[in-house]
């Protein structure tokens, strides 16, 4: 999806609700108990280093889990808490945003103020008892494409091990709670 | 004379010398119980005013529906200047068509520790001794608990919210023209009794209130269904004070914090 206004983000979250269909068949396993959980994750990605970090470990022919669904943004400050939260609910199992390094952001100070945003968001996440590691801020540079493959084998092992997302994914809430 | 005739006879002043054309204060609500808001326009008026115990309005949320009608007084206890401050600084008012009438806060149970109005243009009755300052023991207790208890607990508490929005209409910090909840292109909240819609409203809210939130306590009184938004409210206060060191609505100096940044902010949570 290209570099988007916010109601394209919503809508591609929307549409895109991580279905199984989405995903090219051989990539994924149909989610039974007896297989091994796949987690699909939303990447958001600076569209001036991260994206351009991806795109690097991809014609570097870098082996990496096919579980990251990216979303090119303008800059990681265009990332808004709302997003995050959207693309857990509407079926993500964890998100990853990734911006450039503090002091070389492309608009000179976008990922310093995301990086406040983002502080209060993981704080929050944590006191709501939605674990932290299933949202994951990262720095990435157009450079890095080992660092980013490297980022989404360790964020995928990790929401792994955290299970598909259940407490802010629609539907799994309709339990009654006692 | 007391502090409520001493308020009372200055806002008759301020009325019939024409300084003010508003002046929003507290009246004794017709069924009893808790005062309401009072906007008095007229000298004779003024009678109406009252300020006691059960005064906890905060007035701050009425200033951005009066904007260019006007010079208008409000009385301010310390959470309603704070939530001024806050609004002067989000450039939602004038502050040359703004007179701040500064009263200790008489309210029996205060939500928030600072009682005195922060800003003012005149301070009526003696100031309250402000409470020390104590380590908040209910937030640590409900902090000390497991992510998966602290869930349970949020999750059952929020599951009673009807989403009336209460909590937002009172709120000062609350002045968008299109609320996210109400947006609906895109449509940003679903509109659907699925109880992940209701978290996603609360958590969203409380992103909302980091750096603003003033503690005032109004959006838990307004709940119908008794959710504990103060916990939430006093977690997101706590974290802004301890990674960056603000304190909402004290002083028109600071930048609010989500709106700027300093270099060595903290950043323990990226990899």
């Amino acid at each position: 999806m290209d570099s988007a206004s916010g109601s394209d983000i919503i809508a591609f979250l929307r549409r895109n609700r991580m279905a199984e269909s989405d995903i090219p068949s051989e990539q994924v396993r149909p989610r039974t108990a007896a297989a091994p959980f796949d987690p699909r994750i939303v990447a958001f990605l600076c569209n001036w280093c991260s994206y351009a970090g991806a795109d690097l470990a991809g014609i570097s022919r870098i082996q990496y889990p096919p579980s990251v669904r990216v979303i090119r943004v303008p800059c990681s400050g265009r990332v808004d808490p709302f997003h995050i939260l959207k693309a857990l609910q509407e079926g993500a199992d964890g998100v990853l945003v990734s911006g450039c390094h503090p002091g070389d952001c492309h608009y000179l100070t976008g990922n310093y103020v995301a990086r406040r945003r983002f502080a209060v968001l993981h704080d929050l996440l944590d006191f709501f008892g939605i674990e932290p590691g299933r949202v994951t801020f990262s720095w990435v540079s157009a450079a890095e494409g080992e660092r980013f493959a490297e980022l989404v084998r360790h964020t995928t092992e990790r929401v792994r091990a955290l299970g598909p997302m259940s407490r802010l994914a629609r539907n799994a809430t309709a339990r009654v709670v006692q | 004379m007391s502090t409520e005739a001493a308020l009372r006879d200055r806002c008759r002043a301020l009325l019939q010398s024409g300084e003010v054309a508003l002046v929003v204060g507290y009246r004794a609500a017709r069924t009893g119980g808790n005062c309401t808001p009072a906007f008095v326009t007229g000298p004779d008026q003024a009678e109406l005013l009252v300020l006691d115990k059960t005064c906890h309005h905060n007035l701050a949320a009425y200033l951005p529906g009066l904007r260019h009608k006007g010079r208008v007084a409000v009385v301010s206890t310390g959470p309603t200047s704070r939530s001024i401050v806050n609004l002067l600084k989000e450039n939602q008012f004038d502050r040359k068509d703004l007179h701040i009438i500064g009263v200790p806060d008489p309210s029996s149970a205060p939500a928030s520790n600072v009682r005195n109005a922060v800003l003012f243009d005149e301070f009526i009755g003696d100031k309250a001794d402000e409470p020390a300052p104590a380590p908040d023991q209910d937030l640590a207790a409900f902090e000390a608990k497991t992510p998966a208890e602290r869930w349970e607990i949020l999750f059952a508490d929020l599951s009673n919210c009807i989403r009336c929005y209460a909590c937002r209409q009172v709120c000062p910090n609350c002045y968008c023209p299109t609320c996210f909840v109400d947006a609906s292109r895109p449509q940003r909240v679903g509109r659907t009794p699925d109880r992940s819609d209701t978290i996603m409203f609360h958590v969203m809210r409380a992103m909302h209130m980091a750096g603003r939130c003033v503690e005032c306590g109004a959006c838990a009184r307004a709940c119908p269904m008794g959710i504990d938004l103060m916990v939430i409210n006093r977690k997101v206060a706590a974290i802004v004070r301890d990674r960056f060191g603000h304190v909402s609505g004290m002083s028109l100096d600071d930048p609010l914090p989500l709106t700027t940044f300093t270099p060595e902010d903290g950043q323990e949570f990226i990899e």
